[in-house]
């Protein structure tokens, strides 16, 4: 099955078939000529036909049902095939059908024109007249043979050997002969020497004689020429005696046995070949049927082959098309054909290399966008400034790393958000969603500072929006300024301490010293009654410069920044350590709630003065509003923007803070009190910033405040 | 078209005609040839055979006849030796001589005599009738056996039977003879009758 396959694929095979159908017919036809020596072969020729009929019957079938599967499975090229098939067996059945026809018609008219009536009447009339002919003289030797018979009837029957003799010369009759009625010789006279027995009447002539009737007829002899037989009884005087009868053979002339013989073939092969018409045209219609069909299956079944090839290469090229849509670019198509097929192949082939090539060409340039998008986004990750970007319609695009940090909201989850969405879900977000909102209504580059509130301080941001090319939105970089400003602030207030502190504390002790002079050497010279005035206004002068020394030195204490000196404290200690301070006065509650057990990295000394600033702030403002003064402490461990902090609550039970003094309690001067620097809380901001954490304050319900301190917890060792 | 159509018909009337004569040929069975008579003789040290073969021919043989169309008839004779390899039930048959007369019957139209040739030895009779033709035909005289087979004429069995030659008929008559029942008129083996 295998090798018949691998047969049926080759060219060669087809026309090996052909050519045997060729010769086939040409045996065929061969054979049908009745002079041929295949004469004889004809039914085995005729049923090689037949079962090469069915053969190709077979294979037409296989091919057929074969197109039909593949038309079924809708196989590329099937349909294309299906139809050069039809178009190829549509021309081959009309110009077979034609041709085959007017075979037939000719085949009929061409025989039947063999055999005209009057030639048959010429024929029979030829024959008749060659009968009349003979009749002349059969009638003739008719009497002569009765003439005979008559002369033998004379004679005893002893005689009739000598008698015989002298007819036969007498008449040139080549054989005369008695027989008896029963069929016995009774004695001949042969002519030819070499013959010794006579020719025996045939007993119908036995028979006619019989019934009195004498018999003469034509009579063709073995060597085919003619003669003529004649048989009379003998007529006999004695009834007792055994009837006899007289048989003669005489020739016939010898060109009138010619004609005869010829007239006699001539009429019996026309008669014959008349006979033989009908089985002839139905010989020659069943073998040119034969041929025909085998011709027209042969035909449909290359016209099939020969569709399957022309439609191979275009099934290839739908397969090849088919491939290339799946993705597949590396499909090449083989041919070895120089027509217009083979172009088309070749230009398949190089269209799919050209193909191969762009999309290599634009893989590289996916390639090279991702890194580049990879090196965008971790320069854009390792920014500490904020980038987001937001496209014409609001949406936000793109956000980095610092944008999220900076804003306090993870913002990945909200791209392709629109920014009112944003505001919406993060309400801390608003004057920032909102300045941006507005800034985007200009068409140009914008730089802008806003202020906003965080659930714990305030936040300063310096935003800048760019115009991305072609409209498709803006990119806003945003830097958390908090930081820089209040630097420069302290900054500010460190210079300003500072000259404070020199130009005010160097007249100061100049002004104690000649205040004490004053007082120390004039109080005598003074009378009685003026002593006291001198005394009590010079005591003035020295408790103000006292106390303006004090000023000063807190504005000195502001002002220097000598560095931490760090150190592994336990805050419970600490803490305790300050509140012991306190509890000498009974009216002074003030206690840690609970014990950690933590130890921080901390300066002791500006921790503990940062502990004390804040307790006598808490019990100034409690005693000023004539409160209890209640001050408890507990600290914790928080985890807030993936860093661990200590958290540092001291809350007093005192009247709180206003509110327009919350946003700028720690800065210096921003006191209600009526004594202090107003450098207290300022100190301790400091003190705190220093050791990189955050104190903010917050009013508690339902009176009270509470200054919450934040240190990193890196810096502690538990 | 002219030429066309009556070319189709024709066509598809030979064809039809042609299945429509097969089926009939092959439905209608024709009276055999048949043997009535075959007797052997024994004539001095020898053996001679008499038979009488009875040649009832059918209308379309005698047809043919008429039309100078000559058939040829066979006449086989066969001797055979018979073996009983076990028993009476499995018996072998060994042919010792087999002979065969081929007869030529044909009709001459001039002299309206039936002649008779016997293929073998050219040798020819006339009769004025068919009838006489086949009865002179159907009649075997006096053939001679080979006596070298007939010492022993135990389980020696002599057999005849006579058929229409068709493969010497003219070959546009040959496939329509060899699928017709009037032509394959052919007797089965005749066992002659021993004295």
């Amino acid at each position: 099955m295998n090798i018949f396959k691998r047969l049926s694929s080759k060219p060669i095979l087809y026309y090996a078939l052909g050519l045997l159908l060729l010769a086939l017919a040409y045996l065929l036809s061969a054979a049908t000529q009745d002079s041929s020596q295949l004469n004889e072969l004809f039914l085995i020729i005729f049923g090689l036909g037949l079962l090469a009929l069915v053969i190709l019957i077979g294979l037409l079938i296989r091919s057929l049902l074969r197109l039909y599967r593949d038309f079924k499975n809708k196989k590329p090229g099937s349909r294309l095939t299906i139809r050069i098939v039809s178009l190829f067996v549509l021309l081959i059945l009309i110009s077979t059908t034609i041709i085959y026809s007017f075979s037939i018609h000719f085949l009929h008219r061409g025989i039947h024109s063999r055999f005209d009536v009057q030639i048959e009447h010429a024929l029979g009339d030829a024959l008749e007249l060659s009968r009349t002919a003979f009749g002349i003289r059969i009638r003739t030797l008719l009497r002569q043979t009765r003439m005979m018979s008559s002369v033998l009837s004379e004679v005893p029957e002893s005689e009739f050997n000598a008698n015989l003799r002298d007819l036969t010369q007498l008449s040139g009759a080549v054989e005369l002969s008695v027989w008896t009625m029963k069929g016995q010789l009774v004695t001949s006279s042969i002519q030819n020497p070499n013959i010794i027995e006579p020719n025996r009447p045939n007993e119908a002539i036995f028979r006619q004689l019989k019934q009195q009737q004498d018999y003469i007829g034509l009579d063709p002899s073995d060597d085919g020429r003619l003669r003529l037989r004649a048989a009379v009884r003998i007529p006999s005087q004695e009834i007792e005696k055994e009837q006899k009868m007289l048989h003669v053979l005489f020739p016939v002339n010898e060109q009138l046995s010619s004609l005869g013989k010829t007239v006699e073939d001539a009429y019996t092969e026309y008669q014959e070949l008349n006979y033989l018409k009908n089985p002839l045209i139905s010989i020659f219609t069943l073998t040119l049927s034969l041929i025909v069909l085998l011709t027209v299956l042969a035909s449909i079944w290359f016209a099939i082959w020969i569709s399957r090839r022309i439609v191979h290469p275009l099934q290839a090229l739908a397969d090849g098309t088919q491939s290339i849509a799946s993705g597949n670019y590396n499909t090449l198509l083989a041919t070895t054909r120089h027509d217009e097929i083979g172009f088309l192949v070749r230009s398949f082939n190089q269209m799919t290399q050209r193909l191969t090539h762009a999309r290599h060409s634009t893989q590289l340039s996916h390639r090279l966008l991702e890194q580049q998008t990879n090196h965008l986004g971790t320069v854009l990750g390792s920014l500490s400034s904020g980038v987001i970007t937001i496209d014409e319609q609001h949406l936000l695009k793109t956000a980095n790393i610092a944008s999220s940090e900076i804003l306090g909201v993870n913002l990945q989850p909200h791209l392709e958000q629109t920014l009112d969405k944003l505001e919406n879900q993060h309400q801390h977000l608003q004057s920032f969603v909102q300045m941006i909102s507005k800034a985007l209504d200009n068409k140009t580059s914008w730089q802008q500072q806003i202020e906003r509130r965080t659930d714990f301080q305030s936040q300063t941001l310096m935003c800048r929006g760019t115009p991305l090319p072609n409209n498709a939105g803006w990119v806003i970089v945003f830097d958390d300024v908090t930081t820089l400003i209040q630097a420069q602030h302290d900054a500010a207030w460190g210079e300003v301490a500072r000259r404070l502190a020199h130009e005010i504390k160097n007249p100061l002790t100049p002004i104690q010293l000649s205040a004490e002079i004053l007082q120390s050497k004039c109080l005598p010279l003074l009378p009685s009654d003026k002593t006291e005035l001198l005394s009590k206004l010079t005591k003035t002068i020295i408790q103000q410069v006292a106390a303006m020394k004090d000023m000063v030195n807190d504005f000195s204490d502001y002002a220097r920044s000598p560095g931490l000196n760090l150190s592994s404290l336990s805050l419970d200690t600490l803490i305790q350590e300050v509140i012991t301070l306190y509890q000498s006065n009974n009216k002074h509650t003030i206690a840690l709630k609970k014990y950690v057990g933590l130890t921080l990295e901390l300066d002791s000394n500006r921790f503990r003065q940062v502990l004390h600033n804040l307790f006598k702030n808490a019990i100034e403002a409690s005693e000023e509003a004539d409160m209890a003064v209640v001050i408890d402490i507990s600290y914790s461990i928080i985890q807030q923007a993936s860093t661990d902090w200590v958290e540092l609550k001291i809350r007093d039970y005192g009247p709180g803070i206003p509110d327009d003094m919350i946003n700028v309690l720690f800065e210096p001067y921003a006191t209600n009190k009526t004594t202090g620097t107003g450098l207290g809380l300022a100190i301790v901001k400091k003190t705190i910033d220093e050791h990189q954490g955050t104190v903010r304050t917050k009013n508690q319900e339902p009176h009270g405040a509470c200054i919450i301190i934040q240190l990193p917890l890196q810096r502690a060792t538990s | 078209m002219v030429f066309t159509m009556p070319a189709f018909v024709i066509a598809k009337a030979t064809l039809l005609s042609f299945c429509l004569l097969c089926f009939s040929l092959a439905s209608e069975a024709a009276e055999q040839i048949s043997v009535p008579h075959a007797k052997v003789t024994k004539a001095g040290n020898g053996y001679t055979l008499n038979a009488t073969i009875h040649y009832p021919l059918s209308p379309r043989i005698i047809e043919a006849i008429d039309h100078g169309v000559p058939i040829t008839f066979n006449q086989e004779f066969q001797l055979t030796d018979t073996f009983f390899l076990i028993g009476k039930y499995w018996p072998w048959k060994n042919t010792l001589w087999s002979s065969t007369i081929r007869y030529q019957l044909r009709y001459h139209a001039l002299s309206k005599q039936y002649v008779l040739i016997a293929l073998d030895t050219s040798k020819q009779r006339n009769f004025p009738s068919l009838e006489a033709t086949l009865n002179a035909l159907g009649t075997v005289e006096k053939l001679n056996l080979p006596p070298e087979y007939l010492f022993d004429l135990n389980n020696i069995t002599l057999q005849i039977r006579s058929g229409v030659d068709i493969h010497a008929l003219p070959t546009p008559m040959r496939p329509g003879a060899l699928i017709s029942n009037k032509w394959q008129i052919g007797s089965p083996w005749v066992d002659a009758v021993w004295p």
